[in-house]
Parts: C-alpha cells; sequence; structure tokens
C-alpha cells in the first residue's frame, strides 16, 4: 500500500505535464502535491523538507532530472528520498545513467495512469522511505 | 601540376627557347584560360547563389519562430482539454453521489437499474483519467520542436559562414546562430529516437536487470 499522506514533488519544465501528473497522484489518492519547475528549483524544495516522494522529468533548463538526482543521492539529508524518472528520454544510455545515480524507477512518456501507478506501487513495496526532515 | 610546370618554365629561362619548351608554354597558356573560365563561372555560380543563401538565412530566423508558435498552442489547447475533462471529471464525481444517494432511497427494479447506471458512470473515471494522460504528447511535441529550433538556428549559423566565406554580402545573423554543433547533436537524437528509443517494457526488462523492475 501507498502512503498517499505523504508530500509529492512533481518536476517538469512544462506545465501541461506537471498538471497531467498530478491529476494522475490524485486519483491515486495524493493530496499534497508540490511542483518545481526545474532542477534547482526542485532541490530548494526538497532541501526545506517534507517530502517522501519525487517524480522528475529529464530534460529541463537550469538543472536536468538526472543532476537533481544526483544531487538528492548526494544530500545526507535527502539520499533515501524515493525518486520516480517520468521522462521521454528513453535511450538505454539515459536508462542505465539513471540507475546508477541511483533512481528509484523510470517511467517512459507516453505512459498511461497504471504504469505510473504501478510504479509507484513498486518503488513502496521496495523501499522503505525515510522522510526528509 | 600547373604551378610545377610554371616554375620549371621560369627555370629554364626565355633567352633560350626551344621548340619543345614553346609547345609547353602554349599549353601552359591554354590551361591558363580553361582556369581563368572555370574561375569566372564558379564566380557566377557564387554571384548567384547570394540570393537564395541571403534570403534563405534570413527566412529561417521566421521558421523557427512559427515553430515556437506551433508548441506554444499545443500547450494551450492541451491545458483547454484539460480543463474541460477536470470539469468533466468534477460532474462525474456530483452524478456518482447523487446516483449512490437515489439508490439508498429506492427499492425492487430502481435498484438494478441504478447499478447499471453507476457502473458506468464509474468507468467514465478510468476514461476520464486517461485522456489526461494521453495529453502528455504535448511534451514530447514540444521537446521535438525545441530539437527543430536548435536544428535550424545551426544551418541558419552554417549558411551565414557561407556568406562570409564566399565573401556575399552577409545578412544579420539573428538569434542562436552560435556555431557550437548542438543542431548536429539534436538531429543525432531525433534520428535515433526513431529506431532506439525503448519502450516502457523494455525499460522494465532493463530495470529488473538491475533488480528495480
Amino acid at each position: 500500500m501507498i502512503d498517499t499522506g505523504m508530500k509529492v514533488l512533481v518536476v517538469d519544465d512544462m506545465s501541461t505535464m506537471r498538471r497531467i501528473v498530478k491529476n494522475v497522484l490524485r486519483q491515486i489518492g495524493f493530496s499534497d502535491i508540490m511542483e518545481a519547475e526545474n532542477g534547482q528549483d526542485a532541490l530548494t524544495k526538497l532541501k526545506a523538507g517534507g517530502f517522501g516522494l519525487v517524480v522528475s522529468d529529464w530534460n529541463m533548463p537550469v538543472m536536468q532530472g538526472i543532476e537533481l538526482l544526483r544531487a538528492v543521492r548526494a544530500d545526507a539529508e535527502l539520499k533515501t528520498l524515493p525518486f520516480l524518472m517520468v521522462t521521454a528520454e528513453a535511450q538505454k544510455e539515459n536508462l542505465i545513467e539513471a540507475v546508477q545515480a541511483g533512481v528509484s524507477n523510470y517511467v517512459v512518456k507516453p505512459f498511461t495512469a497504471e504504469v505510473l501507478q504501478g510504479k509507484l506501487e513498486k518503488i513502496f513495496a521496495n523501499v522503505q522511505p525515510a522522510k526528509s526532515s | 601540376m600547373l604551378v610545377d610546370r610554371m616554375i620549371e618554365t621560369k627555370v629554364s629561362g626565355d633567352e633560350e627557347m626551344p621548340t619543345e619548351g614553346l609547345n609547353e608554354k602554349r599549353s601552359i597558356n591554354e590551361e591558363m584560360q580553361e582556369l581563368a573560365k572555370y574561375v569566372e563561372v564558379i564566380t557566377k555560380t557564387i554571384r548567384e547563389m547570394e540570393s537564395p543563401v541571403t534570403s534563405t538565412s534570413d527566412q529561417l530566423p521566421q521558421a523557427t519562430s512559427h515553430l515556437h508558435d506551433l508548441a506554444k498552442m499545443t500547450e494551450e489547447g492541451t491545458h483547454k482539454v484539460l480543463s474541460l475533462t477536470e470539469e468533466l471529471e468534477r460532474n462525474r464525481e456530483v452524478i456518482q453521489y447523487q446516483l449512490e444517494q437515489l439508490r439508498a432511497n429506492v427499492a425492487g427494479r430502481a435498484v438494478k437499474d441504478l447499478d447499471a447506471i453507476l457502473t458506468l458512470v464509474k468507468a467514465d473515471e478510468k476514461q476520464l483519467l486517461n485522456i489526461h494522460v494521453a495529453l502528455s504528447f504535448q511534451d514530447l511535441v514540444a521537446q521535438r520542436v525545441g530539437k527543430l529550433v536548435t536544428i535550424l538556428n545551426e544551418i541558419q549559423h552554417k549558411l551565414l559562414k557561407l556568406v562570409v566565406i564566399f565573401g556575399i554580402q552577409q545578412q544579420q545573423g539573428g538569434p542562436g546562430a552560435s556555431g557550437d554543433g548542438r543542431g548536429y547533436e539534436m538531429l543525432r537524437q531525433l534520428e535515433i529516437s526513431k529506431t532506439t528509443a525503448l519502450q516502457q517494457d523494455l525499460v522494465d526488462s532493463i530495470m529488473s536487470e538491475f533488480g528495480l523492475s
């Protein structure tokens, strides 16, 4: 079971994608959802604390999703935070790069609501998230 | 080569001009004439290129602007459809609630009929969500348009380079004319994505190799 009471950060430079992902998350049961337009914006919000999950795009200006992932994994407070990459970057080398950087799971756009929900269930089944403070 | 033969001719001197030397000089003259004709043709061709090259490099910023507009239009259209489906979902929730209230107050055949209606109304929730998710195509369109804009900027830069190299009067460079090779890289990425982009099932298979299925 997913703890839908946690705070989620949706990171994407496209406002349409943030809205779509938020709607899917709401349908799953999440209600505390925040947004960030790029990795830098996301990192600032994450460091403020309280998030239990990050759903991030890869290709963004200022700071890309992969850089955000590395920054999260390098931060003592955030390193165990579940991190789902939802991206159009669907080359094998991207996937391997993300896995090596410590991604929790990976969804390729265009995706379905079932795939997103399935990935979240797997993340929370396998990982005991240590919520950032 | 022509240059070597000219040097040889100069070295041999003009004071003593044997028949063989005269023939060679004539041959060199003929080659020089051919070369001059060739240079003339090339010059003419370059002059003819001036108009299409400069007009093309002038049009490219306009083309990139149209592409940006296209991305913007799809974004606005997507938000509109999202708003409408969100409204439909809100209405659907109200209908479902009202039907459930009604069902609690009826008996007999009406209960069966209301259950059938409720099943349909509940099924619409999933379909509305699928409409939402299907709209993620807009993000893919915007990303591809972004790559095309980079490619066009690179082409424009190369055209302007031609203009400079051949001495055609240069028009203003326009935005994004930096020659950092990103256009080529984007074109390569677009080409690669046609054939090697991973589908979710393949992604899952690779993820499972890392224990992250």
